[in-house]
């Protein structure tokens, strides 16, 4: 577990959102170019897909799959005053953003910034409670004026949250854990020397847009089969209802059986099931038909491909700090390994 | 030093309105002089100068914004108080660090957020702070016994510089203050003055001033400069109640403020070439003038205000000029009025 963790630790402190994945692509990169057994390509749209010799040829061509961009902002004008005004990439409450911390640049260039808000004592008593829109937000980065500022900034530019992961005895609290731990999890499978069918590794770029790489990757790579690794929402936490909280922490990943991206193969999540108790890890149902990832586009592909979501309950995603449980994310190491497996061995139209 | 890198050495070092300690030594050991003493509120104070001439009292208060935990919930969750006026708009989704009494490390935390599609209210209302907690990602059983009411807890911030000569930081209310007093003793390390010259950092501004009231009438100063932040421009701020970023010290007058002095550093400013603008307030300062002011028989006292960005947030951001020309602002006073 210990090359997990610092795998994880790793890819949460690069930056990427969505079409700006260069900093984690070539981390990877570099880490599977040392691994023997594997076969790397990379794709129009900026993704990898990681071909990976097993001690078989699998009956059910697999592809799993997990997004490298994380969500942020991108810098759409520079004021007068220095500021800069800036846009979403991916959803993002706005409740969450005024007075964070944040890093602004693009393309080996960064400078802090941190997003500004009137102070409380000069704003009117019935503002006070109330969500500051995003038009009315500004990210300073300590400009005089606007030469200034575009000496170091310039529209388009990514802006993330200035956060990297840090960890209790039972938990791991991070920026971009949504879909890192995916990514982190990805690579320690492909790290396994004990790999029993031939699969197929995708590293997806704009998941957080509408997976336009999930699309293309999947068009590539042409699988039978998809596998995709994703942080859920976990709701469970004061002013939720019990019905309402889609998941738990410390129950073990998530198996999705619809969601607002697609209806998922029932049979496959049963085989999740089956195999989390064989190996005595913890699975839970996503309780409530919300949100979508990857799969969505990935089972439509060419013909169609059969497909499963394995997510980490995850609080406070699409946020500056993210809270996994450590046991959740081990557990779901195992479970994919002999979900690859399961899934590949079987004909491909088995039910 | 240079006056960023003072003013990120003291935001760093924490100290919650009535637990002040680690921030308060910190101060008095970046001001290099000897003899700091604190006193029963955990004020501290050093003295320079001539030791029986007129007494100046330079202040800024040393506490900083932050919330107190109050319980631990019958889910884990740490339930807590604002400790000063935390503002409420930036609480949901933040990264925080939980000061446990006796642990050497804070432990993380994050103040919960429901997520968008499950909250009934949407996202255009906050919630109220009462129903917020902090997450410190620990079972219930570990989280009791790791964490206990009346700890400390921070939004997590990490003091850096920006562009040009600006700095960003949690706490820089008041730190800015405190790195003002540092410098101005710096500026007069060399000069021979025939004033008594304290540098008082105070505790508990931003609850009542307590500090602020117990420690002047201990040193029962002759005169008193508090340096608090100030307003300054950005977008939704009005602008007639904010001053630009980078515009000198802000000279304050109210009531409360002794006229002659505030004259006085008005013209001195002129004469010095330190830039100032005036800060008018018609009532009270909101500051620890307030109390100073009032102590036994009546203190003369000025304000001095920095202009800051995003007030009570971990977003404060000042500009270092600022916070010099307050500095120098004084040193000219001390050099010059109480000079025989």
């Amino acid at each position: 577990m210990t090359q997990l963790y610092t795998d994880l630790k790793a890819l949460c402190g690069l930056r990427g959102i969505s079409g700006q994945e260069g900093e984690v692509r070539a981390y990877l990169k570099e880490e599977i170019g040392k691994l023997s057994g594997v076969r790397m390509e990379e794709t129009a749209l900026g993704g990898l897909l990681v071909y990976k010799t097993g001690r078989a040829r699998a009956k059910t061509r697999v592809l799993i799959d997990a997004h490298m961009d994380e969500v942020g902002f991108v810098v759409t004008h520079l004021s007068n005053e220095g500021l800069l005004a800036f846009s979403t990439v991916g959803g993002i409450d706005p409740r969450v953003v005024a007075g964070d911390s944040v890093w602004v640049g693009s393309d080996g260039r960064k400078v802090p910034g941190a997003v500004i808000l009137p102070p409380v004592h000069l704003t009117d008593r019935a503002d006070r409670q109330k969500t500051i829109p995003y038009e009315k937000l500004w990210i300073d980065i300590g400009a005089e004026n606007k030469e200034e500022a575009q000496k170091a900034v310039r529209p388009g530019d990514m802006v993330t949250f200035a956060t990297t992961l840090t960890e209790n005895s039972e938990s791991l609290f991070g920026r971009a854990l949504d879909d890192r731990a995916g990514c982190a999890l990805l690579l320690n499978l492909l790290r396994d020397e004990d790999w029993a069918f031939d699969t197929v590794f995708s590293f997806s770029t704009q998941e957080e847009t509408g997976g336009a790489g999930a699309k293309t990757n999947g068009f590539a790579a042409d699988p039978q089969a998809a596998i995709v690794v994703e942080s859920t929402t976990a709701g469970d936490m004061a002013g939720v209802d019990e019905d309402r909280l889609v998941c738990r922490q410390g129950k073990g990943p998530v198996l999705s059986f619809m969601d607002h991206g697609m209806i998922y193969d029932r049979t496959y999540c049963r085989w999740a099931f089956e195999e989390a108790e064989r190996l005595g890890v913890p699975c839970q149902w996503k309780e409530a038909v919300a949100g979508g990832n990857n799969a969505g586009s990935l089972h439509v592909t060419r013909a169609g491909v059969r497909s499963v979501a394995v997510s980490l309950p995850c609080r406070y995603i699409h946020a500056p700090m993210g809270l996994l449980r450590k046991a959740d994310f081990e557990a779901a190491l195992p479970l994919l390994k002999a979900l690859c497996a399961r899934i590949a061995q079987a004909a491909p139209d088995e039910t | 030093m240079e006056t960023a890198q003072l003013l990120c050495a003291l935001c760093a070092a924490k100290g919650g309105s009535g637990a002040e300690s680690t921030a308060a030594q910190t101060a008095l050991s970046l001001t290099g002089l000897p003899g700091g003493q604190v006193d029963a509120l955990g004020n501290a104070w050093v003295t320079f100068g001539a030791e029986n001439g007129p007494h100046l009292l330079l202040e800024a208060h040393i506490d900083q914004i932050g919330m107190i935990v109050t319980h631990i919930d019958k889910d884990g969750f740490v339930r807590f108080a604002p400790c000063g006026g935390l503002d409420v708009r930036t609480l949901p989704g933040s990264p925080v660090e939980i000061y446990a009494q006796g642990a050497s490390e804070p432990l993380p935390g994050v103040v919960s957020s429901v997520p968008p599609h499950l909250n009934q209210n949407g996202t255009k209302e906050l919630p109220d702070m009462a129903d917020l907690a902090v997450d410190a990602g620990l079972s219930k059983e570990e989280a009791e016994k790791r964490i206990h009411p009346g700890d400390r807890m921070f939004l997590r911030y990490t003091p850096k510089t920006l562009l040009g000569t600006r700095v960003v930081s949690g706490a820089l209310d008041d730190r800015a203050g405190g790195a003002s007093l540092i410098l101005c003793a710096q500026m007069l390390k060399d000069v021979p003055l025939s004033c008594r010259v304290t540098l008082l950092f105070a505790t508990r501004e931003e609850v009542g001033g307590q500090g602020a009231k117990t420690a002047a009438f201990g040193l029962s100063p002759d005169a008193a400069i508090c340096v608090d932040v100030g307003f300054a421009d950005q977008p939704g701020a009005k602008p007639a109640a904010t001053k630009p970023l980078g515009s000198g010290a802000m000279i304050g007058t109210a009531p409360i403020l002794n006229r002659a002095m505030v004259g006085r550093l008005a013209s001195l400013a002129e004469r010095e070439g330190i830039p100032y603008t005036w800060d008018v307030m018609g009532g009270s300062t909101g500051t620890d003038c307030d109390e100073v002011a009032v102590t036994k028989s009546g203190v003369p006292t000025a304000l001095l205000s920095i202009p800051q960005r995003s007030m009570h947030t971990a977003a404060e951001i000042v500009d270092t000029k600022d916070v010099e020309a307050v500095a120098r602002l004084m040193a000219a006073y001390a050099k010059e009025v109480h000079n025989a």
